[in-house]
């Protein structure tokens, strides 16, 4: 019965004792979250590194000249939490942004999470693009992070 | 604020992106991204047409 679960192979041929003798270092993980392209450049993917760091940076700074809006936590809208989540995935942009929009005193108010600003302008012409810029920058890098676990377990190249 | 660029702008980005993600040579890459991108960006050219005689 132990042996059976010892060699039980998973998705991608490896055993669970395998896989448990591979983990990934979480360090690695937090940095490539927080700072985009740095997972892949301590991997040595230097290309890759580069050109993910330009992508989600570009994508992040684009919504924001748009005057896009970052997704903050909202009281009773639990969708809310799900569209931060995605843009918390732009690592320290996005707390960056939250800094200069709220600045420490409204970042730090007394019911944080909730009464945060996102920034943008709601009347702009390009609010909507620009948080679609937003988004699509925080789950590019979610992904990223995601591609620096695959590397990291040998399961990519 | 120039909508067809920032069509182009947000296609040319993913593209590179799922391109350099997705494929590890030089010539995959190429492929990926021209048809990552050209999806993107001929749909919402041709979607944007056929919807324009819609209110």
């Amino acid at each position: 019965m132990t042996a059976k679960k010892e060699t039980r192979a998973s998705g991608d041929g490896k055993t669970a004792a395998e896989e448990a003798a591979n983990p990934v270092s979480k360090p690695l993980l937090l940095v490539a979250w927080l700072v985009p392209g740095l997972g892949h450049w301590l991997l040595g993917k230097r290309l890759r590194a580069v050109v993910f760091a330009a992508v989600v940076t570009a994508s992040f700074l684009t919504g924001v000249l748009l005057h896009g809006e970052l997704a903050v936590p909202q009281q009773n809208s639990p969708l809310s939490w799900f569209f931060t989540f995605g843009c918390i995935g732009n690592g320290v942009l996005y707390f960056i942004r939250l800094l200069w929009v709220n600045g420490f005193d409204g970042l730090f108010n007394s019911s944080f999470p909730f009464g945060l600003q996102g920034g943008g302008d709601p009347v702009a012409a390009g609010f909507f693009y620009g948080k679609t810029f937003l988004y699509t920058a925080g789950l590019m890098n979610l992904l990223v992070v995601l591609d620096v676990h695959d590397i990291a377990r040998g399961d990519k190249s | 604020m120039d909508h067809f660029f920032l069509l182009f702008w947000h296609a040319l980005l993913v593209a590179v992106f799922f391109a350099f993600l997705w494929r590890s040579d030089s010539r995959g890459r190429k492929a990926l991204f021209l048809k990552t991108f050209l999806i993107m960006f001929v749909s919402a050219i041709v979607l944007g047409w056929l919807m324009f005689p819609f209110p």
